[in-house]
């Protein structure tokens, strides 16, 4: 087993490595939080210095960790599935001995290795930028945030995942990702600060996974939460986590028996 | 006229084409009225507190993102989905056909195909737009000025595209640049002002994403000023007459793969 785990990772790892170009040119693709937060510092200096109790360098250090949130739980795997099952190339996957899930897992988890120095610049940039900005007030926050962004990534990977298997059904599961994608940028906190959301679309948001992928890890490492707090958000975290590894077995049983293997 | 009688030929083509796939087209307008709102939302959470912003209210920060939908999907329709074929010509030396042809080369690879399924996302930024210059007002003289400013915007947004797909014929691999260009046009769907100091500078005149949206927006608003007008005029113009050369520039590195 971890035999397995390691010969996946190096393999991935070395190959992700020749994919830093495009790495790179993707996260800066993915820059809408970035923009959002020129958006608002221009607001809060255009008023005074703060608007809605939030400074430019509280409005940094909140966009700069929701982007870095955001980077290290990229998840393509429902793209990368519907090709595989359309050009037939999936019905490989599935001959070898380990879950394909794995495959891919391992995919993503590397491709973090290579993308995170990138982001860390990135983000060191922008905190010189903004005067005042401070990301992380205590180190505990950043090792809560730790837990906290993995099982944001575990989830957003699992629900990329669940797109994916759709295409057993469906042939082609990409347009269903980008639909997710576009409400995820609507609902994560991508925007804004949840604060600033109107108040029903609030209280609808603690009941839906996308919050826990980015606000709240996010509030997380910027040490808005207090130690209760931030226990919900890992336990609330962990129940997606569950909900979503459910589906996911639920699809992959009753999905195999659909596979209709193009091409073979 | 041999061009207008071309174009029509091509959509005629790329129209019976694209009847093919009719699913599609719901699931891209499901996607595209999602997007929308969800630009709505963001506009609506920034004016939440009723004040203006950088002298934009908000059904005038509306216009700004009715001229945004429009060129987005403008792009969507007319320039990617030929644009991004110059790569694949390159790489496969199926750009010997192009250049054989008897008709100018650039103009081919640029009206070549269109995707109708973005047609939709057209109308819903004209839409958004009238909607905003309702509540806002504005007057026939501007709405001719505005246009005018919209047909330069097009010459922008046509001339970097086309000068960001042409690097193809040196690095081949350059979908992601286009794909880099989207994520900076994002920017657009703000009108200009609300950005900070030297962000406003980059977005003005390093990537002069101003003159695509804000520009034409204030123009439909009475904003104007006349100096923006000769600005746009010369910053189309004058990129248009740049990817006219460096597309010739380009072609001199063609070495026809394969052949």
């Amino acid at each position: 087993m971890i035999r397995k785990a390691k010969a996946l990772f190096t393999a991935w790892l070395s190959h992700m490595t020749i994919y830093r170009a495009e790495i790179i040119i993707w996260m800066l693709a993915g820059m809408l939080p970035l923009i959002m937060m020129t958006v608002w510092i221009g607001k809060a200096q255009a008023e005074g210095g703060s608007t809605g109790g939030f400074s430019s360098s509280q409005f940094a250090a909140y966009f700069l960790a929701a982007w870095m949130s955001g980077q290290m739980t990229v998840a393509w795997v429902a793209w990368d599935m519907s090709f595989a099952v359309r050009q037939g190339t999936f019905s490989v996957k599935l001959l070898r001995p380990i879950n394909p899930f794995w495959e891919y897992f391992m995919q993503h988890v590397t491709e973090r290795f290579v993308r995170y120095p990138f982001v860390f610049l990135v983000v060191v940039v922008g905190v010189l930028l903004v005067p005042g900005t401070v990301l992380v007030k205590q180190l505990e926050h950043v090792v809560v945030y730790f837990f906290a962004i993995i099982l944001a990534f575990i989830i957003r990977f699992l629900i990329a995942y669940c797109i994916g298997l759709a295409c057993f059904w469906l042939e082609n599961a990409t347009a269903l990702d980008e639909l997710y994608f576009v409400l995820s940028i609507m609902l994560a906190g991508t925007f804004a600060p949840l604060e600033f959301y109107p108040a029903w679309l609030r209280g609808l948001l603690e009941y839906l996974p996308f919050p826990y992928i980015i606000y709240y890890p996010a509030q997380i490492l910027t040490g808005q939460l207090d130690w209760t707090q931030m226990a919900r958000v890992l336990a609330v975290q962990l129940l997606w986590v569950g909900v979503f590894f459910v589906v996911y077995q639920i699809m992959w049983r009753l999905g195999r028996k659909q596979y209709g293997a193009v091409g073979a | 006229m041999k061009f207008t009688r071309l174009i029509s030929i091509f959509m005629g083509a790329s129209l019976s084409l694209q009847l093919e796939y009719r699913a599609n087209f719901v699931v891209n307008l499901v996607e595209t009225a999602l997007r929308l709102l969800g630009s709505i939302l963001a506009l609506s959470i920034l004016f939440g507190d009723g004040k203006a912003i950088a002298g934009w209210s908000f059904p005038e920060a509306m216009v700004v993102l009715g001229v945004f939908t429009f060129f987005d999907g403008l792009m969507g329709m007319l320039l990617f989905p030929n644009l991004s074929k110059i790569a694949e010509g390159v790489r496969t030396g199926t750009m010997d056909f192009v250049l054989l042809k008897p008709i100018d080369a650039q103009f081919l690879v640029s009206f070549r195909n269109i995707d109708v399924l973005k047609l939709p996302d057209v109308l819903l930024g004209v839409g958004i737009i009238i909607w905003a210059l309702n509540q806002t007002g504005t007057s026939f003289f501007q709405i001719i000025l505005g246009i005018g400013l919209l047909l330069l915007a097009y010459g922008i947004v046509y001339s970097i595209i086309f000068m960001l797909s042409t690097t193809a014929f040196w690095f081949v691999r350059v979908e992601n640049v286009t794909e880099l260009f989207w994520g900076v046009y994002r920017a657009g769907q703000f009108p200009i002002q609300v950005f900070p100091g030297w962000v406003r500078t980059v977005f003005t005149f390093v990537i002069p994403i101003a003159f695509i949206t804000t520009v034409p927006a204030q123009a439909f608003t009475g904003q104007l000023e006349n100096s923006s007008i000769v600005w746009a005029l010369g910053l189309s113009v004058g990129l248009i007459a740049l990817s006219r050369w460096f597309w010739r520039f380009a072609l001199r590195s063609y070495t026809s793969a394969s052949s």
